[in-house]
């Protein structure tokens, strides 16, 4: 009887998750973005963002590797280079993380951080410049992604059957503690997709309890209404200003 | 008030050149704008006699604003090669695969 319920418990819980997430992530995708920033009102070029995913296998595992880097343009780099990385390693089938690594330098203001997730247990380090490197562990919840992995997981989510406001409850780890994330949908647009031309796109907003991002309804990502939801626009508001990422090339997908 | 205008009119023309010289992208374009803006008000505020410098003015503010357009509609946007950069992904990926080792061992 036991064996039956837990059948029946595994038949649901994978028939909800598919509806739910409808499509892995692939290895060798390649997304290059344009970032502008807006400075007085002017939105000025200022660095290159690059998505990538490839496989690492260790000697017991195969990981995908969610890599986001972050780049300024050659000639911003004398008067403020930026290099972000922010990679995440994780199950390729369920997205579920394993390890998440942030490394920034910007205008030589640099600070890396390494979170090791371990069931429900998240072991951090933190180094900022001048300053010890400090440790932390805490606990998280089953579903709790770090912030890239959440990005490639709402990639898997099925927007076909979402109603226009309706949204959806995601937790991610960020800066150390576990920040609510709410996706709401905001209906389709047709966007300029880079070297795929216009694209019909699914708009999503995406809010959190954090001070990283700011405004209602002002972060918001514009992914392909197609089986890849390629991401083809991002807009932010942080609390330095406000800021764009358009996709200039999709590759690998 | 021309006198004011003048003034910054100065300031600014000077910043929209530090600007055009400097990468400052788009955003060259707003001390050139209100360059062009003071430079026009001073002009139309000018007898005959005292139109000179306000003219030149106006000009260096055009040629800033041509020199700008020019770099951003010729100049593609590239992130330069950076080795050290490189180098640091590199280490980062073999880092990491280590501490996957290390995680899957303490599982």
């Amino acid at each position: 009887m036991k064996k039956i319920v837990l059948l029946l418990t595994a038949i649901i819980v994978s028939c909800t998750s598919t509806s739910l997430y409808s499509q892995t992530i692939k290895s060798g995708e390649k997304f290059v973005f344009a970032g502008s920033y807006n400075m007085s009102g002017l939105l000025t070029h200022l660095a290159q963002v690059t998505m990538t995913t490839e496989n690492l296998a260790t000697s017991k595992n195969t990981y995908l590797h969610l890599s986001c880097e972050l780049a300024t343009f050659s000639k911003w780099d004398s008067f403020f280079k930026i290099r972000d990385i922010y990679e995440s390693y994780v199950n390729p089938t369920t997205l579920k993380p394993s390890l998440y690594k942030r490394s920034i330098d910007e205008g030589g203001w640099t600070k890396m951080e390494k979170y090791a997730f371990k069931g429900n247990t998240v072991s951090s380090k933190s180094k900022r410049k001048n300053r010890p490197e400090t440790q932390k562990t805490f606990s998280i919840g089953g579903s709790t992604q770090d912030v890239i992995s959440m990005f490639y997981k709402v990639r898997t989510l099925d927007f076909s059957h979402y109603k226009e406001g309706q949204t959806l409850s995601l937790m991610i780890v960020f800066d150390e503690k576990e920040v609510p994330v709410t996706l709401k949908y905001m209906g389709k647009e047709t966007i300029n997709a880079g070297n795929l031309g216009k694209k019909e796109c699914y708009k999503i907003s995406i809010g959190a309890k954090t001070d990283a991002l700011r405004g209602k309804d002002k972060n918001l990502i514009w992914l392909t209404a197609d089986a890849q939801k390629i991401p083809a626009l991002l807009k932010f508001s942080i609390p330095v200003g406000t800021g764009q990422l358009v996709l200039t090339s999709a590759s690998g997908i | 008030m021309r006198k004011a205008i003048l003034i910054l009119a100065y300031i600014m023309t000077a910043l929209a050149l530090v600007f055009s010289i400097v990468p400052m992208d788009t955003l060259a374009f707003l001390p050139i704008g209100i360059a062009l803006l003071c430079s026009l008000v001073v002009l139309k505020k000018s007898t005959d006699s005292n139109r000179k410098i306000p003219k030149i003015l106006l000009t260096i503010s055009v040629l800033c604003s041509i020199y700008v357009l020019g770099k951003m509609l010729l100049i593609k946007d590239e992130v330069a090669k950076d080795v050290q950069f490189e180098q640091h992904k590199v280490q980062e990926n073999k880092a990491a695969k280590k501490e996957l080792e290390e995680i899957e061992g303490l599982e």
